[in-house]
């Protein structure tokens, strides 16, 4: 179901656009003109070691920080100094690292607050039949009413991989969605990401992950980031093969 | 698309795990039709038409503890100072219906209307300097400004003149409706239960429906519901004006009732007063604080008598206790029994 964005410019190049974003924290560049564009339908692997500036992006691309300088440009439109649920209503969902779905809520009710703001307009009924379909994508049928606490660590990231669908965004983030997960279910998140983006091709995602093996199942471009810094971007055996890489990053997981 | 099917497993096993699916309302629209229907039996069956005023007060209080549930308890917002919008309802009908203000006297029912639309106003100023602005305040921040507003409402009806200083002001309308009075005894009862019943729907309404669940949500974890696109500060806006109002209705008719409306009424006694029928009852039940709040005040009219300051004493120990064994209130720990 993609949704259609009414004012889209005619000549959206890129899904999202970041020009030179700088963002200083004290006197450490935690992210130090970083500059990339993102395609509809592609999957981009964002890699780098703990500190290298990952999560800051992840912020400065969502809305929850602003940048010191340079622009996110999201869907044409820029997005720099606007709050993080205005990046929501321009089509980009978010699936975090650590459990954020709403434990309170029951799993249904979580899905129904991912459902609504894009579908707000439409008949209850018809908002329902979406998270009923999304149960079954993300495998949640038997849970349906059970208290999102109670699930396990790997349904919780399921679930909020559902809440995030479910708006119908044109570019997901998700924030290392395998951590804390099982070899297997790492795999069937892969599975999952794989199988969506075969439903929606033209919907960009963006993973950030330390997992190599996760990155290499589900995309055929990584950036990589050391210091603040982005210092490679290509294919996964181009960035292999990048010395720079080799030095700062993969040589010591390899 | 393949039907939720509960009976996977077999005999008793399933019928449980069916009843455990339930969405828990069903269980919850029992307890309250039960309690409904009690609260019209009782004044059928008491020849006591003072005992039936006085509950009818009480039930005016419950409904003002049901408002303050409805913020608190479901939206996380903590109020110190929610008196002032039951209290300040109170003040408002008194200038409105009384000639020596120098004001001309209104009918009670537009008087208590024009109280309704002015405790709603208040609670759009407060909450709208407090959560629409740049920098929006949440939690103690938010709590130490209503301690702060009920403070200074307090302190400025006791030095205004306009508001009859510490004497307050004496209402002189009566309420009645079509010709029949509902001032006083059963009439008044009625006319109380009608105000909470309807509170109790417009809160329930207000949490069954869309605006509810993103409440909760913004309670649980704001950050993530802004990055769903709803906008947390505007859901905190309507809930606390819809709860403005509510206690304001249900102080207009409470003092046209009582007759007079003194300083007291809009302090922060008053507020911490509410506050505790809500944290007995059990935050976030709205059932929970109707039955803490009569209780509690049936308790303290018929003990205080007899154990003045023992009373007071007894009150305080309640509270302390209920806080560190009851954590979910009288509703949370009768319903847990009832799970098990």
């Amino acid at each position: 179901m993609e949704r259609p964005l009414p004012d889209e410019p005619p000549d959206a190049a890129a899904r999202l656009q970041v020009r030179d974003v700088t963002k200083q924290f004290g006197g450490v560049r935690a992210v130090d003109g970083v500059s990339f564009e993102i395609g509809d339908g592609q999957v981009v692997g964002l890699i780098g070691a703990n500190g290298a500036g990952k999560t800051t992006l992840l912020h400065l691309l969502y809305g929850r920080h602003r940048a010191d300088a340079g622009t996110v440009v999201l869907a044409g439109r820029d997005v720099t100094r606007l709050p993080p649920r205005a990046h929501a209503r321009l089509g980009m969902g978010l699936v975090f690292q650590n459990t954020s779905v709403f434990l309170g809520l029951s799993v249904e009710e979580n899905l129904l607050l991912g459902a609504m703001p894009k579908q707000g307009r439409g008949r209850p009924a018809d908002r329902l039949s979406a998270v009923e379909q999304m149960l079954e994508v993300v495998d949640l049928v038997d849970q349906r009413y059970v208290p999102a606490a109670s699930l396990a660590h790997g349904q919780q990231q399921w679930l909020e991989i559902g809440m995030a669908l479910l708006a119908g965004p044109d570019l997901l983030l998700l924030d290392e969605p395998t951590s804390g997960m099982t070899r297997a279910e790492s795999r069937r998140t892969a599975e999952l990401v794989r199988r969506l983006q075969t439903d929606h091709p033209r919907r960009a995602v963006v993973v950030v992950e330390h997992n190599l093996e996760f990155i290499r199942m589900i995309s055929d471009r990584v950036m990589v980031m050391h210091r603040g810094c982005l210092i490679a971007d290509g294919s996964i055996a181009e960035v292999q093969a990048d010395p720079a890489v080799q030095d700062s990053y993969l040589g010591r997981h390899a | 698309m393949p039907a939720v099917d509960p009976t996977t497993g077999s005999g008793r096993s399933a019928i449980r795990k069916r009843i455990a699916d339930l969405p828990r309302s069903s269980r919850r629209r029992a307890i309250e039709l039960a309690l409904l229907a009690l609260l019209v039996v009782v004044p059928l069956v008491s020849a006591d038409a003072f005992f039936v005023d006085r509950l009818g007060r009480y039930l005016l209080w419950a409904a003002l503890a049901v408002s303050l549930d409805l913020i608190w308890g479901f939206g996380g917002i903590l109020s110190f100072g929610h008196a002032a919008f039951f209290g300040g309802a109170g003040y408002v009908v008194g200038l409105l219906t009384t000639t020596q203000a120098g004001v001309l006297p209104l009918g009670v029912w537009p008087a208590i209307a024009l109280a309704v639309v002015a405790s709603a106003a208040l609670a759009a100023i407060v909450a709208g300097a407090a959560f629409r602005g740049r920098t929006p305040l949440r939690g103690v921040e938010f709590a130490l400004v209503t301690l702060a507003v009920a403070f200074l409402f307090e302190q400025y009806a006791r030095s205004s003149r306009v508001l009859g200083g510490q004497n307050g002001i004496l209402l002189q309308g009566q309420l009645s409706v079509a010709g029949w009075s509902v001032h006083r005894g059963r009439g008044f009862y009625a006319l109380a239960l009608v105000v909470l019943v309807v509170s109790y729907l417009l809160c329930a309404a207000f949490l069954r429906a869309r605006s509810g669940r993103v409440l909760q949500a913004v309670r649980e974890n704001e950050e993530r519901v802004e990055t769903l696109g709803y906008d947390a500060g505007r859901v905190r806006f309507q809930v606390y004006v819809l709860s403005g109002a509510i206690a304001g209705a249900a102080g207009a008719v409470f003092y046209v009732h009582d007759q007079i409306v003194s300083p007291g009424a809009v302090g922060v006694g008053a507020s911490t007063l509410v506050l505790l029928w809500v944290v007995l009852g059990g935050r976030g039940t709205l059932l929970g604080p109707v039955v803490a709040t009569v209780l509690l005040q049936h308790l303290t009219a018929t003990l205080s008598g007899t154990f003045l300051d023992t009373w007071l004493f007894a009150v305080g120990t309640l509270l302390i206790v209920a806080i560190l064994l009851l954590p979910g209130g009288l509703l949370g720990w009768v319903g847990r029994g009832q799970m098990r």
